[in-house]
């Protein structure tokens, strides 16, 4: 998995607005979540790196945090079995392959991954209810990178 | 000049390529596996894209994956360092085809150099000295004796795919040809997927001594000087040193020359080490490294260049800027290859580096991706650090790499620094005077002690 933070997954304005909460207010550490995440930024002494590198570039001593909900027992996230972009609809305009809260069965299609020009499947591993998905349409991803979450 | 370049590759020299394409501006792209996301030149690219599980087949060697994230990162260049890719034709072809820049020599030299039969032909033609040996493939063993039988005994047999010191047998009589023969074939299909044989005349005692070459893409080709690199242990260079000591400056000259010209006729561009067997006054060439090679380092020092960077450079089609009267040698570098293993059993150490502390102070250099809680993954070559040190004398040069060396601590794992430190007092090397079988036996006796 990248350990640094990538844009996509951020939701800008929203640390800014807490960033700027915690300058305004002097609070050292502000905690803010709905809908099952939630976002943590406080006033970092070092970035969480290994004592004796610099820290990832951009992070201007704000931890940023998503908080892993404890997945339940029966839960498997799958992960991305190659690095490419991620599609979760057949073709451009066409209804997506699955959403959240969707029954699936095994072997069924829930996104494609294209590399080289090859668009490979990703197909769910046995049957279940997709819980959570973790990627946009049309975003590059790397191998093992978490995908979606099916209990 | 390139704005983003992918680093192929892990370890020490993926860190090494870092530092250069940072030092010219260039955003880097660290391809990684799973087992190196925690490695220190991942935490200072600027990007990073996890591209497969461990085996290096499927992530350092996984072409398509190493492909697919220079396309999503849209890095304008790939780098393929030394080992993995470097030296795969097929690879530096298809970085081509997909639009980018393949930092380093082309596909064709590539191939040409990959293949040691062709490669030979090649010297040849070049004029390039090269070793008494058949004219080209030995495809049966009465062949292979009557060539024998011609160049003299004892002999060896070479894999033509093979290279590195790998798939090779020595025979001192037609009764241990004939065995030889047969087994470096079906080795040689087995490890290379090629059978294809050839035979060159056995040297006792000779030292490897190779030349650095750097050419442009406009014509433009210098020679670095030399290396002598004949301190291995079952052909795994251990300790490399720039000058040789066995040469004087009328043959280091002559040598460097013979090298650069071949290259001008051969229109080479990047970077390029001509490996040669030195015995008795002559010099016989075996093999050309078309890539960056592990002790880089110690040619860096005497010529006071970058090498990455001059790679970087001329591959964006930049010119040299430089002729070869403005090369000038000084001093003395040597170059310690450590490793994670145990000084006396070689056993492998992957493991936990619990304390790290690093030798400096002046003409002191380390290149190594260990940092305190650092991982050594077990799944790789086991090379986890090179101590290099430059001096105005080989005197100096050993005076330094004495203190370096106690000085150097890696807590937690079995090193080779014990072995290196060993050598450094042992008189044979502090003369200069050895020969590519030395280490092996100064090794075993110690073994037997």
């Amino acid at each position: 998995m990248v350990k640094s933070p990538r844009v996509s997954d951020v939701n800008e304005d929203l640390v800014r607005k807490l960033a700027r909460l915690l300058e305004e207010t002097g609070l050292s550490e502000i905690e803010y979540g709905k809908d099952g995440w939630h976002m943590r930024v406080a006033k970092a002494l070092s970035a969480p790196v290994a004592p004796a590198v610099a820290p990832p570039p951009g992070n201007d001593g704000i931890q940023v945090e998503d908080d892993p909900e404890a997945l339940a027992e029966n839960a498997d996230v799958i992960t991305s079995p190659m690095v490419g972009v991620v599609y979760n609809t057949p073709e451009p305009g066409a209804p997506p392959f699955v959403k959240v809260g969707d029954k699936v069965t095994a072997s069924q299609t829930l996104f494609l991954i294209e590399a080289m020009k090859v668009f490979n499947p990703v197909e769910a591993p046995r049957d279940g209810i997709v819980v959570r998905i973790m990627v946009s349409n049309g975003t590059p991803v790397e191998f093992d990178e978490p995908l979606l979450v099916i209990e | 000049m390139f704005e983003k370049v992918l680093i192929a590759n892990r370890g020490e020299i993926a860190l090494r390529i870092h530092r250069a394409c940072r030092e010219m501006g260039i955003g880097t792209v660290a391809v990684h596996s799973t087992a190196d996301a925690d490695a220190m030149h991942v935490r200072l690219a600027d990007e990073s894209v996890c591209i497969g599980p461990p085996p290096a087949q499927q992530s350092y060697m996984n072409i398509p994956a190493i492909l697919t994230a220079a396309a999503i990162s849209n890095a304008d260049a790939i780098h393929p360092g030394y080992g993995f890719l470097s030296e795969n034709a097929n690879f530096a072809t298809m970085v081509e085809e997909h639009g980018f820049t393949f930092i380093g020599p082309t596909p064709e030299h590539i191939r040409i150099m990959g293949n040691k039969v062709a490669a030979k032909k090649a010297a040849l033609d070049a004029g390039i000295p090269v070793v008494k040996g058949s004219d080209g493939s030995v495809d049966s063993e009465e062949l292979a004796l009557e060539v024998a039988k011609e160049i003299g005994y004892p002999v060896i047999v070479k894999a033509s795919a093979g290279g590195g010191g790998r798939g090779m047998k020595v025979a001192n009589s037609p009764e241990e040809l004939r065995k030889g023969f047969k087994t470096a074939k079906s080795e040689a299909l087995a490890v290379f997927g090629n059978g294809e044989l050839y035979i060159e005349r056995f040297l006792s005692h000779p030292r490897h001594i190779e030349v650095q070459i750097l050419a442009d893409l406009h014509g433009n080709v210098v020679h670095l000087g030399e290396r002598d690199c004949s301190l291995q242990r079952r052909h795994q260079k251990l300790v490399e040193e720039a000058p040789s000591p066995a040469l004087n400056d009328k043959e280091r000259d002559e040598i460097g020359t013979i090298a650069r010209n071949a290259m001008v006729s051969l229109g080479y561009r990047s970077v390029g080490t001509l490996e040669f067997l030195y015995q008795d006054g002559e010099f016989n060439f075996i093999e050309m490294n078309t890539r960056l090679q592990v002790e880089h380092p110690v040619t860096e020092m005497i010529c006071g260049m970058d090498l990455v960077r001059e790679m970087v450079r001329v591959s964006a089609g930049a010119p040299l800027g430089y002729s070869q009267d403005e090369i000038h040698f000084s001093g003395h570098a040597i170059e310690c290859r450590i490793t994670a293993e145990n000084p006396t059993t070689f056993l492998p150490s992957p493991g936990r580096v619990v304390d790290y502390h690093a030798p400096g102070g002046l003409g002191v250099r380390v290149d190594s991706a260990l940092y305190s809680g650092y991982v050594v993954p077990p799944h790789y070559d086991s090379m986890i650090a090179k101590l290099i040190v430059h001096g105005s004398t080989r005197n100096e040069c050993l005076m330094r790499l004495r203190r370096a060396l106690g000085e150097y601590v890696i807590g937690g794992l079995d090193t080779t620094i014990a072995l290196h430190q060993r050598l450094v007092t042992e008189p044979a090397f502090v003369n200069g005077d050895y020969d590519i079988h030395w280490l092996e036996r100064f090794v075993d006796e110690e073994s037997t002690d």
